[in-house]
């Protein structure tokens, strides 16, 4: 039973947590595969296996795509028991709207309620589907100008405000585009593209190509705002996923350990939209990092959505 | 979804209301079964999913050619494939000055039908296009399902709900489709919102705004721009909310309403009718005829919709105001918040800080194919939207595909227009909303958010 279930998960490229010790005695969710190829309206079976030792009945499956699709009945039930190893399908109709071109994750979710089977009374599967195609790499991710020449800041626009980091105060601390920056245990870089163009991702949400393996991904980055954090998800090379928190404390006035990040560089001044300023205060590079699973090779990674999260580079550790 | 005059009852037999509200109650249950859905008889089916037969070319047949069946003239004139054969309007002369212009432009020149019933019966035409006043919209869009022919109305397609119910027979039983010229459907802004709900950039969306905002108060007072002031007239006979599909019928379309929720309740509001008389005493000449007309319709005429799903929508209608235009166009839910008049979002997780952000982003990342393809703003009128119309009605048509705007959604989106009044006859009490798909509005399907497909070439 075990090994089918298995099976099973790897065929259908199930991305959900670890199949548990216990899978050889729980009743299991899972979901095939979802037609994306949208506007469309696509079939969706649901299989559920009693992988109980008892007869499973009153099973009742829900099924539930993204957040805003429709999809159709809100439930489905099976009225035949399911003796142990059996299992039962059922189909459900989903919307699903135009593929985008970009990089996109999409996660359905089905859940079984039931009487007997391992006597847990709920089971869930989830699905997630990927499709488009990630950005070659963090550089592609650019959207942001973080840095600018005294000479001139107007380019400039880390914070929204047309503020940035001044290319010479960088540059006084050994922050020079391509420099090597050490940082918990990574050796990272600092962007290697002319001062006064984008050189950090900052929000959206993209996902890049990165290939590396590690115990932890260690970013270069700094924030402007007081809440900047947002969501990083791993992709690694066997399909699955893992997602963590990454913060990064706002460039000045937040103290340089909020978020868990360790200060590397502290500039005094920054640049204003008018000129250099503000050279009685620091502005900050920080280092952050997400622990990794180091059996595995990462092969994706999706940056935060939030625009306060300013990426300039990443490494493993 | 809770049934609101269940929930009326219970409180009633709880004895808990008090004895104005007890005498109201069974006005409001009997509305709810005045509206009790009609049955099909043996040998009418659906038109759901049907498609249209392939035409080589598609011969159109014009009835009414007013401003609005004029403006849309050169239209069916350019689309490809697409040729006028027909047309009517009680004054010949209009007809025969569309039947001039048509040569004009190179086109070979129609018959002028004396009749409707004649062009209905022609043999030379496949969809007939009726843009005459809304009194005789819903006869002449059966005439032409009963000659045969698919049909597209403009709004509304009937103004009453047993005609309403009528036409979705008629075309179940002849297997014609009639649809409404919903042209707000196609704006740019519009499809956009439809593909951003698809998306689940609002995730779930909870509610909805849309309406017809425009003040027509000059051309209603004008001599020579509605035919016989026939705009102007509905104000003096009617309560209805007449108008509001320009804004509704877009919202309709991103809460899957006919293809996964529907509507269930409406209740509508009136404000006083003072627009009109007051403009009339500013600007119009005593001895005008309009002096010997009261105007009863409201000038804010709100539907509030309940859907299946627990959303809801509100539908306004005001032309006889000082006031800019504007269709609302909002949607809203659990992320986020689009609305229109200037286009505006607000989404989660890209905005913050409670201010509003450019549309345009937005819209260009959800453009929808008809307006990367066929869509010009300088091209035909509203925009581009009318032609972008007529060029997916011919599409669909040669093509062989399923109209993205069935006869369902189109009586669906008309009902307010009679709903209206019944709700307000009974204080705004909430009054059901037929179910025209007959059941089958529960299940997924594509429409105006559709799959590119190319216009089959001509030969
Ligand atoms: N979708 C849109 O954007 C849009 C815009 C304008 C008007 N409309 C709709 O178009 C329709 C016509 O409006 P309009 O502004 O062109 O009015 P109009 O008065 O300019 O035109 C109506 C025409 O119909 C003709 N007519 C009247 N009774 C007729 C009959 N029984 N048979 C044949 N012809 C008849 C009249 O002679 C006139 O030429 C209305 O339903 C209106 O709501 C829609």
């Amino acid at each position: 039973m075990r090994s089918r279930l298995l099976l099973l998960l790897a065929v259908l490229g199930l991305l959900a947590a670890p199949v548990p010790a216990s899978a050889s005695a729980a009743v299991a969710v899972t979901i095939g595969a979802v037609d994306l190829d949208g506007p469309a309206v696509s079939t969706v079976e649901v299989t559920v296996t009693n992988g109980g030792s008892a007869r499973l009945s009153r099973l009742s499956v829900s099924f539930a795509g993204p957040i805003g699709w429709t999809s159709y009945p809100a439930s489905r039930s099976v009225k035949e028991a399911l003796a142990p190893g059996a299992s039962a399908t059922v189909e459900f109709l989903i919307h699903v709207p135009e593929k985008p071109a970009s990089f996109t994750v999409r996660k359905f979710t089905a859940t079984a309620s039931y009487r007997g089977g391992d006597g847990a009374g709920t089971a869930t599967g989830t699905r997630l589907e990927r499709s488009g195609a990630p950005l070659a790499g963090l550089a592609a991710a650019y959207n942001n100008v973080g840095v600018t020449a005294e000479s001139n800041p107007t380019p400039g626009n880390f914070d929204g405000e047309g503020n940035s980091f001044s290319s010479a105060r960088l540059a006084e601390k050994g922050l020079t585009p391509g420099a090597a920056v050490t940082a918990l245990g990574a050796t990272l870089r600092w962007p290697s593209v002319p001062v006064g163009t984008p050189d950090n991702a900052a929000g959206g949400g993209r996902t890049i190509e990165f290939t590396g393996q590690g115990s932890r991904l260690v970013f270069l980055g700094s924030g402007s705002s007081f809440a900047a954090t947002g969501t990083v998800t791993v992709w690694y090379s066997d399909g699955t996923a893992a997602s963590a928190t990454l913060g990064f404390p706002n460039w000045s006035f937040q103290d340089a350990g909020a978020h868990g990040a360790t200060l590397v560089a502290a500039t005094a001044g920054r640049n204003r939209p008018t000129g250099y300023g503000d050279a009685a205060y620091e502005y900050r590079v920080f280092a952050n990092s997400i622990p990794l699973d180091p059996a595995k090779t990462v092969e994706l990674v999706t940056l935060p959505g939030n625009g306060a999260v300013h990426v300039f580079d990443l490494a493993t550790a | 979804m809770t049934d609101l005059l269940n929930v009326s009852r219970r409180s009633l037999f709880g004895g808990a209301l008090a004895a104005g509200a007890l005498a109201a109650l069974p006005a409001s249950a009997s509305a709810d079964d005045a509206t009790a859905d009609p049955r099909r008889r043996r040998d009418q089916r659906t038109m759901i999913g049907v498609p249209f037969e392939e035409h080589r070319t598609v011969r159109v047949g014009l009835v009414g050619l007013g401003n609005r069946g004029m403006g849309m003239l050169d239209g069916w004139a350019a689309v490809p494939g697409c040729v006028v054969t027909a047309v009517h309007d009680v004054r010949a002369d209009r007809a025969n000055r569309a039947a001039d212009r048509l040569v004009s432009l190179g086109k070979p020149r129609p018959a002028v039908h004396a009749t409707d019933r004649s062009l209905f019966a022609a043999d030379d035409v496949d969809f007939v296009y009726i843009a005459t006043p809304w009194e005789f919209h819903y006869a002449q869009g059966k005439g032409a399902l009963l000659g045969g022919k698919h049909v597209g109305v403009e709004l509304p397609i009937a103004t009453e709900l047993a005609e309403l119910w009528d036409l979705v027979d008629t075309s179940e039983l002849t297997r014609k489709h009639l649809f409404l010229m919903e042209n707000c459907s196609y704006g740019r802004n519009e499809l956009a919102m439809l593909k951003m709900a698809h998306e689940g950039v609002f995730g779930e969306i909870t509610n909805g705004h849309g309406g017809y905002l425009h003040d027509l108060r000059a051309l209603l007072f004008s001599d020579t721009y509605y035919t016989d002031a026939w705009r102007r007239k509905w104000h003096t006979r009617s309560i209805a909310s007449f108008y509001p599909m320009h804004g509704l019928a877009p919202i309709a379309a991103c809460m899957d309403v006919n293809r996964g929720d529907r509507f269930t309740y409406l209740r509508a509001t009136a404000t006083a009718p003072r627009g009109l008389a007051d403009y009339r005493a500013r600007h119009v000449p005593q001895g005008h005829p309009s002096w010997n007309e009261t105007y009863i319709n409201g000038d804010l005429v709100t539907c509030l919709i309940d859907t299946e799903r627990g959303r809801v929508i509100r539908a306004e209608h005001d032309v006889s105001s000082p006031r800019p235009y504007s269709r609302i166009n909002s949607l809203a839910g659990s992320r986020g918040i689009v609305e229109d008049y200037p286009a505006r979002v607000y989404l989660e997780p890209d905005h913050g800080g409670h201010a509003w952000q450019d549309f345009r982003p937005y819209r260009d990342r959800f453009d929808h194919w008809l307006w990367k393809e066929v869509g010009d703003e300088n091209n035909g009128g509203h925009g581009g939207m009318d032609y972008v119309l007529q060029w997916r009605v011919v599409q669909q048509m040669r093509a062989g595909l399923v109209p993205d705007i069935d006869v369902y959604d189109s009586a669906v989106w008309c009902s307010p227009v009679p709903l209206s009044v019944r709700s307000l006859e009974r204080d705004g009490k909430p009054v059901r909303v037929p179910d025209f798909t007959r059941g089958q509005w529960m299940t997924p399907r594509v429409g105006l958010d559709s799959r590119p497909s190319a216009m089959p070439a001509t030969v």
